[in-house]
């Protein structure tokens, strides 16, 4: 913890640089060979493309329909991302503000859910999603996303218990009912939960494989992620067509990385949220 | 108080927790009691004609040798990245919060494939460990005249590989964690240890890692309980192979309920694995709560 730099501090900075020059080599390869022919990613798989051609691109753009995936990503997980801010808040709200042996019971039941994991209960639910005709449905993927709802009700109530009262109080006082009371007073209170549940959220449920897989299997409501594997198993070996598939889908989370880098990281700093 | 003037007060609160409620109980409650309830059954997914077996499903799951295979892979990865992720992250974090200066960039650097989806993470290093001479690896000893190696399809590396792989992948993550832990240690504890000649390793053993003891315990915790219950990534990088090397216990619970529909069979390694999970996690979070407290007493 030396204050100053020194030589010693460049030595460990040169190496750290080369760490992660070599960490990054996948990232590297995946994105430099999408300019390449099959033939070119065997012969020169690390060197930069002779000709840079976008081709590929062109070729995977055209067999995956990128833009419907796109659609169908985005549009269940914006719908998700602002059902579970609204179900965790109110519930967190609800539960920390008023403590009944109601209430408690239901927080204690979140709390016990919480631990277990979905690939545990998958069987029954894909029974119970079969019953409410849900399957194969944008509407029950987002019921499903919906879930994380426990994990916005955990964050949210943590943060509730350290907001004073008063101002609730003096709002009661005035005549306003709960509804106005939450969404005009205590919801823009709760902004830095929401923004850390909001981003996590994105990140979780816009890579969600698992349930997509299990409960969405229709290509024309195929999400992004789905696609690809669906592509993986009919072109595995067109890999100067696989290659650009993948770095096209994986584009918007970069774009999402890089814009909201700084609050991700002071998400995972502050909530040690589950990685 | 009587009854109408009870349900008016009582009703805004609780219509403020239904909805999250309703979500949790389709979702959470009647799969997880049923899951309990399937696995005392022979449930095939179609036929009506449900019986009770008793406890048949549990002895088959530690008769089969398939699904005990399946349970120690899950149990060697999901104890095996912890472990390997801590002791690295810590001191990786050590370096992002010293004085170097590209710090910023390469705690961005060392975050980024926390950001991809898990599964295009094994599709990349499929591509890189491809046994095959296009693969990264292969082409490169191909150029040089080398034999190709089978890399993920060979037993003996499949599983060390797909270990490294997740270790690459959640480094970033863990250490960020960890950086925050540090910051919050008093720099006057160094300066005071410095005065009394301590050495930088002791400062270390001494101050530094029991200081950090909250975040290892959140730390281990979400790995252990994340890496257990892991799918995408083994599942994109080998598909479970080669044979049944990388096979996880979850590939196998969808395998035999979803594509065999073995459903009541699979409940009861749904439920087995529900209950080695708990049994981890509540043992470990006591482990973890106990260091921190004698670290810090």
């Amino acid at each position: 913890m030396g204050k100053k730099y020194t030589k010693k501090t460049l030595l460990l900075e040169t190496i750290m640089v080369a760490i992660a020059s070599v960490f990054m080599i996948p990232m590297y390869y995946l994105v430099v060979s999408t300019f390449k022919n099959q033939q070119e990613i065997m012969e020169h798989p690390l060197g930069l493309p002779k000709a840079f051609s976008l081709a590929n691109y062109e070729r995977a753009l055209s067999t995956m329909d990128y833009w419907r995936n796109f659609g169908n990503s985005l549009l269940i997980t914006s719908v998700s991302v602002i059902l579970v801010i609204i179900l965790g808040s109110m519930a967190a709200y609800s539960i920390s503000r008023h403590r009944s042996k109601l209430s408690k019971f239901i927080g204690a039941l979140f709390l016990i859910g919480f631990m277990v994991p979905a690939q545990t209960t998958m069987l029954p639910l894909f029974t119970v999603m079969k019953k409410l005709h849900l399957i194969n449905t944008y509407k029950g993927m987002i019921l499903l996303h919906c879930n994380q709802c426990v994990f916005a009700f955990m964050l949210y109530k943590g943060f509730i218990q350290t907001i004073p009262q008063e101002l609730e109080e003096a709002a009661k006082i005035d005549g306003c009912n709960m509804w106005q009371l939450f969404w005009k007073i205590v919801f823009p209170l709760l902004k830095p939960v929401t923004i850390t549940v909001a981003i996590f959220n994105v990140m979780w449920i816009w890579n969600d494989f698992m349930l997509t897989y299990l409960f969405l299997n229709s290509s024309k409501k195929a999400t992004l992620i789905m696609q690809v594997f669906n592509g993986m198993g009919t072109f595995s070996n067109d890999w100067s067509m696989m290659m650009p598939a993948l770095v096209l889908a994986l584009l918007p989370m970069v774009i999402f990385y890089l814009i909201m880098q700084k609050q991700i990281v002071e998400g995972v700093v502050s909530g040690a949220v589950k990685g | 108080m009587d009854k109408k003037g009870f349900i008016k007060k009582e009703l805004p609160w609780v219509l403020f927790w239904v909805p999250a409620f309703a979500v949790y109980t389709i979702v959470v409650i009647i799969p997880s009691l049923t899951t309990i309830g399937y696995s005392f059954t022979d449930y095939n997914g179609f036929s009506s004609d449900i019986s009770f077996v008793g406890l048949k499903n549990y002895l088959m799951v530690f008769k089969n040798k398939a699904a005990l295979t399946s349970i120690i892979n899950s149990l060697v990865y999901g104890i095996s990245v912890p472990i390997l992720v801590t002791v690295i992250a810590i001191p990786l974090a050590l370096v992002l919060n010293s004085k170097i200066k590209s710090k910023n960039i390469l705690r961005a650097v060392f975050f980024f494939p926390s950001v991809i989806s898990t599964l295009f993470l094994g599709f990349i290093w499929k591509f890189i460990l491809s046994s095959s001479s296009t693969g990264l690896i292969n082409s490169i000893r191909f150029k040089a005249g080398k034999d190709l190696l089978l890399l993920l399809a060979d037993p003996q590396w499949a599983m060390p590989l797909l270990i490294l792989i997740t270790v690459w992948a959640s480094v970033g993550w863990h250490s960020c964690i960890y950086i925050a832990n540090l910051q919050t240690i008093p720099p006057d504890y160094y300066e005071a240890a410095s005065l009394d000649g301590a050495s930088k390793f002791q400062q270390f053993k001494n101050i530094t890692l029991p200081m950090l003891a909250p975040s290892m315990t959140s730390s281990v915790l979400l790995l252990l309980t994340g890496n257990l219950k892991a799918y995408d990534l083994p599942y994109a990088l080998t598909g479970g192979g080669p044979g049944t090397k990388t096979t996880m216990i979850t590939q196998t619970i969808i395998e035999e309920g979803v594509t065999s529909n073995r459903i009541g069979y699979a409940s009861a390694m749904s439920f087995l694995f529900l209950l080695i999970i708990a049994v981890i996690t509540v043992s470990l979070t006591r482990f973890m709560n106990k260091r921190e407290e004698r670290l810090y007493s």
